[in-house]
């Protein structure tokens, strides 16, 4: 949601508080990402006007006379911020997200897709193991291709390759007889999972859908309008749905940063008891 | 009533003028432990899968198979799942997704299980297999012997009456097999599933089953307890005697008159009884091999100096200062747990692994000198561990054509050779993956021996392998060492490194441990050593193949 509003100030609160979050989750390594970023956003920024002319306030021209707008800067400053809010909301999402999270919020709506999924994520690493294993015992009887013709040399890779394919096949084989005789396809299928939803996450939930209804309800009266181009306009927050909305949103946003920080204060305390 | 009762069952695979199951009749009741074994490629797989509805092959059938008194074709997809278990050979293929805990729930979930009864019931066989220690990893992350158990418990977990398994300890260490078998007869006691199991080895599982079927060329040829077993197979003389336990060998080897010993623990009280009110005059075999050293005296071919390595940087160490200086023609066995770096160690003397420290010397040649696949051209080859990852083409013969376009005419082993030496005539226009396990592993070696190597190097040759063919392979071998080749062999296999090898050493925690000639090296273990040595280390010294024992008693009769 963050990725859509541009408002400078609502800009603001979600880089600051995704960048936290992801401080949380990822510790140092945020610090490389975020250095990584400041680039990203100076590109996107000074870019936006070679391809957006319009715009009031003209900083200088060139190319004859095509000009350079700060309106057309600051539209690029508001991207910039919001492609930054993206990474770093995604560096949480990977490290959080992990394989089972996503089955288990998944799997109740689409069943066959995420078994798909789960037995991809269970393929690949055995090819690559495989395809090593192929090329090792090709080295080891001496048909490697080593100093030999380029053409040689990709025909073997090609041998490899289909060697590689049977193998997989014949994997496959064994897997689909392996899912058969366990029931596969006999019927509606459940799923598993080891995450239940407890009392908690139904607050949350409902706590989440307040906020997010708020945050919705104020954009619709125009707390987060802003346009700019040609000319800048940013509404002001100081009517109250506007300052409802500003607020919701923070809250939002740092629930997972606050969810956190709790559970080290609770630690914390617990630890002290004792 | 009788559990499964297969009815004059014939099978032709589609395209084949022999039949694959010939005439067979078979009942097993309720609760039985039945074990069914013969040479590879008999038919054993193929009876098995008839067992289950959902994997029969296709082919031509006549005769039938009753499950509970009714015909087998006429259960549901539904029923069968949950009534009979199968547990295939292969540890990696036959798990279905990424992750231990949802492989455990897969069937269940297949079921529709509702999600109360599902974590109860996961939760229940994770405890009694011990898996909650890895119940969140990833499948990845286990190991061999891991694996096949999860195979297993995810098969438990549907709560089947029938357990069916297909050599599935082949692909393991020992270690890991045994526990895996023992899992199984925990099962079979504590729960009364009826196990019918496929082995080639039978040290495990001979004393624990209720019956022994034998297979051969699709028939059955005998069908009887363990003990009657072997009187059985020897009055016929079945090649497949040879896959008997230690100690039937030897009971039957000595014609006593006494009971048939199974395990260890009654074969050691045999002998007592068998010798007992005898005096021991011969204790061992003067074995005419002098000195170690003076054996060896021959040219050496390969020499590892303090080699030191580590798969990524930051890993542990795998070799840890490894030396090994080996002779020319000789079989030097390298035996040894899991994970100690056994297979490493043979990775570096074919160039795959790079050691960070310490040299490798091919024929006093750095190995790093060798270029452009000199390394490997008519001199060092190895058989890696999974034979399929040697198959390219569409047949064997096409396998084995495929080595011999590159080289030069003059070679010193022709395709005709080698299909003779491998005993794969018959499997010529098979594609690779239609042969059983060993057949593969023959195929394999053919193939390898192909490029006409001076060393050879094996990564467990003796996996999967039957004991009839363990002996053709030992010929087999050995004419190879006539010929001048050097042979390094990587195996769990003790009992085959005891009757063949001219050197076993020991490998442990990255080096190696000792390194002697297998009489030497077995007779001084006390618990890494051999059935037989085992078995009679009381009475005799240095008996150490089931042969010493045998001969021993003869002579102090």
């Amino acid at each position: 949601m963050g990725m859509f509003l541009i408002h400078p100030l609502f800009l603001v609160c979600s880089v600051i508080l995704s960048l936290s979050y992801c401080f949380i989750v990822n510790g140092k390594k945020t610090i490389k990402l975020a250095i990584g970023l400041i680039p990203v956003f100076f590109a996107v920024s000074l870019l936006n006007p070679v391809f957006n002319t319009d715009g009031v306030k003209i900083l200088f021209t060139y190319f004859a006379g095509r000009p350079y707008t700060w309106e057309a800067l600051c539209y690029g400053m508001a991207i910039g911020a919001m492609f930054i809010t993206i990474m770093l909301w995604f560096a949480c999402y990977n490290k959080v997200m992990t394989s089972d999270k996503f089955m288990y919020i998944f799997s109740h709506m689409i069943p066959s897709v995420s078994l798909v999924l789960t037995m991809v994520l269970r393929l690949i690493p055995g090819y690559s193991r495989r395809l090593m294993q192929i090329y090792w015992a090709r080295r080891c009887t001496g048909k490697s291709g080593e100093g030999m013709y380029m053409s040689k040399r990709l025909r073997e890779g090609m041998t490899i390759v289909s060697a590689l394919a049977t193998w997989s096949l014949e994997g496959g084989v064994i897997t689909a007889d392996s899912m058969k005789s366990r029931g596969y396809g006999c019927g509606r299928r459940s799923s598993f999972s080891n995450y239940s939803f407890e009392v908690r996450d139904k607050i949350m939930v409902i706590f989440m859908a307040v906020l997010m209804s708020a945050v919705a309800v104020s954009c619709w009266l125009g707390a987060a309008d802003v346009v700019y181009t040609p000319d800048i306009f940013i509404s002001s927050l100081s009517s109250f749905e506007s300052a409802v909305g500003m607020g919701s949103y923070c809250i939002f946003l740092f629930i997972p940063t606050g969810v956190n920080i709790m559970e080290a204060v609770k630690w914390r305390i617990l630890k002290s008891k004792i | 009533m009788a559990h499964f009762e297969i009815k004059d069952l014939t099978f032709y695979y589609p395209g084949r003028e022999n039949p694959a199951l010939e005439h067979v009749n078979l009942s097993v009741a309720k609760g039985e432990y039945i074990t069914i074994c013969g040479k590879s490629g008999c038919g054993k797989t193929t009876l098995l899968r008839h067992l289950k509805g959902v994997l029969s092959p296709h082919g031509r059938k006549t005769g039938e198979i009753f499950f509970d008194g009714k015909p087998l074709e006429d259960m549901n997809l539904k029923e069968q799942a949950v009534k009979i278990g199968y547990v295939m050979q292969d540890p990696d293929d036959q798990i279905v997704t990424d992750k231990v805990w949802h492989e455990l729930a897969f069937g269940l979930e297949n079921l529709g299980t509702h999600q109360r009864t599902m974590r109860l019931r996961v939760a229940e066989m994770a405890s009694y297999f011990g898996i909650q220690g890895w119940f969140h990893k990833d499948v990845k992350e286990l190991s061999g012997g891991q694996k096949q158990l999860l195979s297993l418990a995810s098969i438990m977990v549907m709560q089947p009456e029938v357990l069916i398994l297909d050599e599935p300890t082949s692909q393991l260490d020992p270690i890991a097999a045994a526990d895996f078998l023992g899992t199984v007869r925990k099962i079979n006691l504590e729960l009364g599933t009826t196990v019918i199991i496929t082995e080639h080895r039978l040290e495990d599982i001979f004393p624990v089953s209720d019956r022994v079927i034998v297979l051969d060329k699709g028939r059955i040829a005998a069908d009887e307890r363990p003990e009657k077993i072997g009187e059985l197979l020897r009055g016929e003389h079945n090649d497949m005697f040879a896959a008997m336990p230690s100690p039937v060998q030897i009971y039957y080897g000595t014609k006593s008159q006494l009971k048939c010993p199974l395990t260890v623990r009654d074969g050691r009280k045999w002998l007592s009884e068998e010798l007992g009110n005898r005096k021991i005059s011969v204790k061992s075999l003067e074995k005419k091999d002098g000195p170690y050293e003076e054996k060896n005296a021959g040219n050496t071919v390969v020499q590892l100096k303090e080699v030191w390595f580590r798969y990524e940087k930051n890993s542990p160490d795998i070799l840890k200062g490894l030396s090994i200086e080996i002779t020319e023609n000789q079989l030097f066995a390298i035996v040894g747990g899991n994970g100690t770096g056994k297979s490493t160690a043979l990775k570096t003397i074919c160039n795959i692994c790079r050691p960070y420290r310490g040299k490798v010397l091919i024929r006093g040649r750095r190995i790093e000198k060798y270029k452009n696949g000199e390394l490997f051209k008519n001199n060092i080859v190895m058989l890696p561990q999974d034979p399929k990852s040697l198959f390219v083409k569409k047949t064997v013969k096409e396998e084995l054509e495929e080595m011999e376009t590159d080289s030069d005419e003059n070679r010193g082993i022709s395709i005709e050779r080698v299909i003779s030496l491998c005993g794969i005539k018959d499997l010529l226009n098979h594609h690779p993956y239609d042969l059983s396990g060993g057949e593969q592993q023959r195929t394999a070696l053919a193939k390898v021996l192909l490029t006409d190597p001076k060393i050879l190097l094996l990564d467990e040759p003796t996996k999967g392998m039957d004991n009839f063919f363990k002996i053709k392979f030992a010929e087999l071998l050995n004419e190879l060492k006539e010929e001048g080749v050097t042979i390094i062999m990587v195996s769990h296999d003790i009992e085959f490194c005891a009757k063949y090898a001219d050197n076993v050493s020991l490998f442990f925690d990255g080096s190696i441990i000792t390194s002697d000639t297998p009489d030497r090296f077995f007779s001084h273990n006390s618990f890494y050593t051999t059935a037989a040595n085992r078995m009679s280390r009381h009475i005799f010294s240095d008996a150490v193949t089931n042969e010493d024992v045998i001969r021993l008693c003869q002579m102090n009769r």
